[in-house]
């Protein structure tokens, strides 16, 4: 039995405190304290990312063996902050706006962090099946938090169904994975992998089931109907925040369970990785073509960053796991910077979402279409901008690993994504302008607007710096 | 021997009708009583496995609750069950075939079921500290030890759960009087009381 | 300090740029100048500290790329190349900034026009501080940046903005070829650094490029590619075509950017690179006639224009050609001595104009001057100061500049050098020809302005005519005061062993070059002052020849130039009517200049309309073969897979769980099939 060793779940802690704490002042100030709960909880995402930055990010594996931590577990959970503070600065004014502003929203904000933060620690299949339900549990309430409107209900609905039933896939595969194995716990499992001849036919299965599920999760197709639906339904903040972060740490938690307790069958679950990856990365770049609403597009453009993410799990390599952690890491960024400009689409007073609305933005707007502008060539991945980095990283990896078909599939199906990308450049540039949005940017949006585009165009400076970093923290799934 | 099989295949074969009858029946009360049905027997076969522990846990939380809950939301509600399964009646063949499929790929793995002599470890590990325990006690002894932190993640997850009930159907309706104790016993006699000395003879 | 030098105009542009309209007028233009005073501060500390203690040094900033072989670094590599010219660019450029408060301040926009002109300035400094040809690239790119920025700063104008376009495409074929030859090097090199190829261009003098076949001398090729990409930047003919449409931008742009610094990026192009230009005489032939053609043409157009800017515009790219034809016959540090003097006294005379111009409520056409010398009698002399060093009157500094440059080329071994001598001789000419034309044009004679205008003018605030005194300053002494030390002296004998130990260049070299004429000589003497910066082989040593040139080479110059001033002043000042019948005599001659040899309508019919016409072929040919197999052929489906995808797509939840339980369902009968077959 190992020690009782709490040091390296203290962010998580702290963040739980915490949230429980808002939750209590909350209740007993109302709706008006959303404000502060928001700044409050953004302030506790920064503490909580110092709190990590503090604790020994050696290997440590506590807690009966369910939670590890490691330099993986650690840049991701930094990731993962990032990502939540982004979202809250995205939220704030966009909930005032839409007269939803309840103080649960961050509340639930961070209970979805703390469960995503798990999740990428997750040391046991029962670990990473709890990590995951706080996780999605949360995120369907957020889905349905505009409960006065239709959309949004069943846009929660939806996610709620048809995310119990990926739960339960996960949970079939788990007991065929304890059946065959007798074991959740990674270390044990992987021991337990290695030496087989052959894998019984059952692993294989649990393998699938559990890969389907959490398939569902990153909405990798063809597990990703949930996806535009949802997205277009749910308020844009919280559409943002699906967006950024949650996809973030169910890949780490992929990475993880892939890398390590799985790595000894890594012949079995690299062609469902290759037939997700190819897959995601077609519905991705052709279904988004004849989108109109931008909320769906967005759904489908993330469909398919999804696809090239994985293409670097496909690779079964530690190049291949660091340009994941890499172009991770790049999509968040650009995706924060594109909300900021989605949620700035208001006409009088209501949300805009169609692609249409943003036209001759270059003459009303023109820093917002500049800003816009440029994370669309990044997305795009046209250098220098940095999504070219996330994307050649990548492409890399494939050709390292010799997966020149799913290299050549990416290539083509970003010309095609290239396309619809473009698209909105030129519906902001070159079409007769449509009335001005509603005000100026209000300053959290600003913000990260601003250091989205930095980043996107600094990234050339010092392309070295974030891949290094990556690498190692992909690295520590390699060690053992 | 012979009872404990046959007792299998009656729990086993009730709960299979039952789940079948719960899709198929048409009135959706007999729906959830057959659900109810189907704990039940479920709950037996656990018994049957010796872990009365859990048969309990079922019949407590899914028949006394959760499934009670559900007839009550199918009594209150009037949703016609029919209408909603037209749409999905289309889709039945291809269900079949399906379920077909995987019932066919299910009977080839478990058909070939064995451990691997790698996982004899495993096997073994779990089952000797606690001999001579009851069910209950064995996970007692684990629970808040070994598995502290699914427990309390557990927790967590139950937390959210009643924010979400809350944040999703808790309205503050203006003008709907409530029971208030506090004010109720902080009520005096002098505040809602007032004593008129009426003037005798003065009325008409 | 180098530090301060180049990165206090990017924080100037970054502060200002970002916060500008918040902070208000006053905090940027404090922010923008104070930058720049700084940067001049420390590029004159640069001057002493390297150029007088002979103490190159390279500052690695960070690693930028590393790819394979190649790895390219951020690097300030000060030697006393650069700071020549980082203490031209910056005390020009300072100048400006102040000029430009009084010029701007009836903009709406003069937060964003400084924080343009700090930009420029930083892209400017990144390009001659380069020690790699990729950084210089950036710098030379973001040079062009903010040129067309700048040219088409009041872009409510079409004509502007058609002008920074026309800069901004014309430059891109210049880039090209530059990218070409960077590229190219290295492809001989295996890299791009400075230290690198400069260490062994000698090695590779004989070396072929083998490219379809064909066996091509690699110098000869690398300079080629080289040596157009410069010619783009710096406005040589048949690439010139975008310098006088940019004098649409304001006028402290025309002063600063295509007059005194970015112009000149091609002739330090040259200059940095001539390790590998000394390898390649066809080249360097090259180079002297089109520079010499650019310095004729030019001249020869100035002489008939009436916009004013267009004037000192077209004499700017005379002068360019003069460099280029003197860094041809391979005098390279007379080529920076003229961009130095060139870079004083062009920013005054522009800044001049700038001037008349303020005071004339923006006219630019000379045909409406006149007259205005008592009115505004510092500018007058401002530019009497600017065009007497332009035609090259000693004292001034561009007769010292000039002279060398000519003495050289005809000191020169080679015949395009006595070409260039004569051409340039006659282009001195018209140089002070048109320079007077300009002066009595516009100071002379009756006003031809009307009335309302005439009574508004006025002299320019101290703002704008301190600037000028400065610069003044500069196009008298700098040409005096610089000469021994950028061309002067005798080629020491201590050079041979210089050229040995020039692998080392760019290293810290701290200790002065023993030299056997005596202490005080080493300071003032051209080779110790260039240090290794600048590459001359002893057999194409044309400096060291001029200074034996005859006398009469050396005087011919100034006689001519004065000859131009009487020329000027019998046809302009004597009778109104003696220009038209000039124009009448010889027609021809005169629409030639007039219209500036026609090189814009023989591009567009060649080039514009050729691609157009040439387009309109491919765009058939397009959409009937390749569209409608490729691209088109390509949406299509595309738009079909879309549509096939999107018809999943029907919003209803158990068709959604189905698909997925579909998907887990083939997985799983994939597995089996596999273990099936064996696996």
């Amino acid at each position: 039995m190992m020690a009782f060793d709490l040091v390296p779940l203290f962010p998580e802690l702290f963040l739980a405190v915490t949230g429980m704490a808002h939750l209590i002042i909350g209740v007993w100030r109302g709706n008006h304290s959303t404000h502060f709960i928001f700044w409050a909880s953004a302030a506790t995402y920064v503490a909580a990312a110092l709190i990590l930055m503090g604790v020994s990010w050696g290997d440590a594996i506590v807690l009966n063996g369910m939670f590890k931590f490691d330099n993986f577990a650690g840049f991701m959970k930094l990731i993962i902050l990032l990502g939540l503070l982004a979202s809250a600065a995205l939220s704030v004014k966009y909930l005032d706006d839409e007269g939803v502003s309840r103080f649960e929203y961050p509340v639930l904000m961070t209970f979805a962090g703390i469960g995503m933060m798990l999740m990428v620690s997750a040391n046991n299949l029962l670990a990473l099946y709890m990590a995951l339900e706080l996780q999605s549990l949360s995120l369907y309430v957020l889905a349905a938090f505009r409960r006065g409107s239709l959309q949004s209900a069943e846009a929660g609905v939806k996610y709620f169904s048809l995310g119990a039933l990926s739960s339960g896939m996960i949970l079939f595969g788990i007991s065929l994975i304890y059946g065959y194995t007798g074991t959740l716990d990674y270390g044990t499992l992987s021991a337990t992998l290695l030496p087989m001849q052959s894998i019984p036919v059952g692993i294989t299965f649990g393998l699938v089931f559990l890969l389907a599920g959490l398939a569902f999760k990153i909405s990798a197709v063809p597990f990703h109907m949930w996806t535009p639906d949802v997205y277009q339904g749910a308020p844009t903040s919280v559409t943002a925040f699906f967006a950024i972060v949650p996809k973030i740490a169910a890949m780490g938690l992929i990475m993880r369970l892939l890398f390590e307790p799985f790595a000894p069958v890594s012949g079995q679950w690299d062609q469902i990785v290759w037939f997700l990856s190819a897959a995601s990365m077609m519905v991705g770049a052709f279904a988004a073509i004849v989108q109109e609403n931008i909320k769906r597009l967005l759904a489908y453009s993330s469909i398919g960053n999804m696809g090239y993410a994985l293409i670097g799990i496909a690779a079964v390599s530690s190049t291949g796991a660091g340009a994941v952690v890499l172009y991770l890491l790049i999509y968040l960024i650009m995706t924060s910077g594109v909300f900021a400009v989605v949620l700035s689409m208001r006409r009088n007073g209501k949300a805009v979402e169609n692609i249409s609305d943003l036209a001759g933005l270059s003459q009303t707007q023109p820093m917002l279409a500049y800003t816009m502008a440029i994370l669309m060539f990044s997305m795009s991945g046209i250098p220098p901008m940095a999504g070219f980095f996330g994307k050649l990283v990548i492409f890399q990896a494939a050709v390292d690993a010799q997966m020149y078909v799913l290299a050549v599939l990416g290539v083509v199906t970003s010309v095609v994504a290239a396309y619809y990308y473009l698209r909105i450049i030129k519906v902001m540039f070159f079409d007769t302008p449509a009335p001005a949005f509603d005000g100026a940017l209000p300053f959290a949006r600003r913000a990260v607007l601003t250091l989205s585009v930095v980043f996107v165009l600094g990234f050339v400076l010092r392309p070295s710096l974030a891949i290094v970093i990556a690498k190692n923290a992909a690295g520590a799934l390699f060690a053992g | 021997m012979i009872i404990e099989a046959l007792a299998f295949y009656a729990l086993a074969g009730i709960l299979t009708l039952s789940a079948l009858l719960v899709i198929t029946v048409r009135n959706p009360v007999h729906s959830v009583l057959f659900l109810i049905l189907g704990f039940f027997n479920a709950a037996g076969l656990f018994v049957l496995l010796g872990a009365e522990f859990i048969a309990m846990i079922l019949v407590i939380v899914y028949v006394g609750a959760v499934a009670v809950l559900f007839l009550f939301v199918v009594m209150m509600l009037d949703v016609s069950f029919a209408d909603l399964r037209k749409g999905a009646m289309q889709y039945v063949p291809i269900g079949l075939v399906i379920g077909a499929i995987l019932l066919s790929e299910l009977i080839l793995v478990y058909s070939v079921w064995g451990f691997a002599p790698e996982t004899l470890d495993n096997r073994a590990a779990p089952v000797e500290k606690f001999e001579g325990l009851t069910n209950t006690e064995a996970l007692g002894n684990v629970l808040y030890t070994d598995y502290i932190f699914p427990f309390q993640l557990a927790g967590l997850i139950l937390f959210v759960a009643m924010i979400g009930a809350i944040v999703l159907t808790h309205r503050s309706r203006p003008g709907v009087r409530k029971q208030s104790v506090a004010d109720q016993q902080a009520r005096k006699a002098s505040d809602v009381l007032e004593i008129r000395k009426v003037q005798t003879g003065s009325g008409a | 300090m180098e530090f301060i030098a180049v990165f206090a105009p990017l924080i100037g542009f970054i502060i200002t740029g970002i916060f500008g309209t918040k902070m208000g007028k006053w905090p940027s233009i404090v922010i923008t100048c104070g930058a720049m005073f700084a940067a001049a501060a420390a590029s004159i500390y640069l001057f002493y500290a390297v150029n007088l203690q002979h103490a190159p040094y390279t500052t690695v900033l960070a690693n930028w790329l590393t790819s394979g072989e190649l790895s390219v670094n951020w690097a300030l590599r000060i030697d006393q190349l650069t700071v020549v010219m980082m203490c031209v660019i910056n005390i020009v450029s300072t100048c400006v900034h102040v000029y430009s408060v009084g010029y701007m301040s009836h903009d709406d926009h003069q937060i964003r026009f400084m924080s343009y002109l700090n930009l420029f300035t930083f892209a400017m400094l990144m390009l001659v501080t380069a020690d790699n040809l990729l950084q210089l690239f950036f710098g030379w790119e973001g040079v062009g940046l903010a040129s067309y920025l700048l040219i088409g700063f009041w872009h409510h104008k079409h004509s502007a903005n058609a002008a920074a376009q026309k800069a901004f495409v014309v430059n891109r074929v210049g880039d090209l070829t530059l990218a070409l030859g960077m590229m190219g090097c290295f492809a001989v090199f295996g890299s791009i650094n400075f230290d690198v190829i400069f260490a062994e261009a000698s090695k590779y003098a004989d070396t072929d490029f083998v490219l379809f076949g064909q066996h091509l001398h690699a110098m000869t090729a690398i300079c080629l590619l080289l040596f157009i990409g410069s010619m783009g930047k710096s406005a040589q003919i048949l690439l010139h075509t975008w310098l006088p449409d940019a004098m649409e931008g304001p006028t402290p742009v025309s002063a600063l950017i295509h007059a005194a610094t970015m112009v000149t990026a091609g002739v330090f192009l040259l200059a940095r690179l001539s390790p590998l230009f000394e390898y390649a005489p066809e080249i360097r032939v090259m180079i002297t006639l089109v520079g010499t053609a650019t310095a004729f043409i030019a001249a020869t157009i100035g002489m008939t224009q009436f916009d004013i800017k267009r004037v000192i515009a077209y004499s700017t790219m005379s002068q360019l050609g003069y460099m280029f034809f003197a860094l041809g016959v391979s005098a390279y540090s007379a080529a920076i001595f003229h961009l130095m003097t060139h870079a004083f006294f062009k920013a005054l005379l522009f800044l001049s104009a700038g001037s008349v111009i303020h005071a004339l409520s923006d006219e630019q056409d000379m045909r409406k001057m006149g007259g205005l010398w008592k009115k505004i009698p510092f500018t007058y002399i401002m530019m009497w100061t600017g065009a007497l060093a332009l035609a090259g009157i000693p004292p001034f500094a561009g007769f010292y500049s000039k002279d060398i440059v000519m003495e050289a080329a005809y000191a020169s071994s080679n015949w395009s050098g006595q070409l260039a001598f004569w051409m340039s001789l006659a282009a001195v000419f018209m140089t002070s020809f048109y320079s007077w034309r300009l002066i009595i044009m516009t100071f002379h004679g009756k006003p031809r302005s009307s009335e309302e205008v005439m009574d508004h003018v006025h002299e320019s605030p101290s703002v704008m005519l301190v600037p000028l005194f400065i610069l003044a300053m500069g196009a008298v002494f700098s040409g005096a005061f610089f000469y021994e030390p950028f061309v002067g002296g005798e080629k020491a004998a201590a050079h041979g062993e210089m050229s040995a130990g020039h692998e080392e260049a760019g290293h810290h070299q701290p200790e002065v070059v023993p030299h056997e004429s005596g202490g005080e000589d080493t300071v003032w003497a051209r080779q110790s002052f260039w240090g290794d910066s600048i590459l001359v082989l002893d057999e194409n040593d044309s400096l060291q020849a001029a200074h034996h040139a005859p006398k009469w080479v050396k005087f011919s110059p100034l006689a001519v130039g004065l000859l131009g001033i009487i020329m000027a002043y019998l046809i302009y000042m004597t009778g109104p009517g003696v220009p038209d019948k000039i124009r009448r005599a010889v027609p021809a001659l005169h629409a030639l200049s007039f219209n500036k040899w026609y090189f814009d309508e023989i591009y567009d019919f060649l080039f514009v309309r050729r691609a157009f016409g040439l387009g309109r072929i491919f765009t058939k040919a397009d959409r009937k073969i390749i569209d409608r197999f490729g691209p088109d052929g390509g949406a299509t489906a595309s738009g079909a897979t879309a549509k096939l995808f999107s018809r999943f797509q029907t919003g209803f939840i158990y068709q959604y769980a189905f698909v997925m339980m579909i998907a887990v369902i083939s997985l799983l009968s994939w597995f089996v099939f596999r273990a099936g077959q064996g696996g």
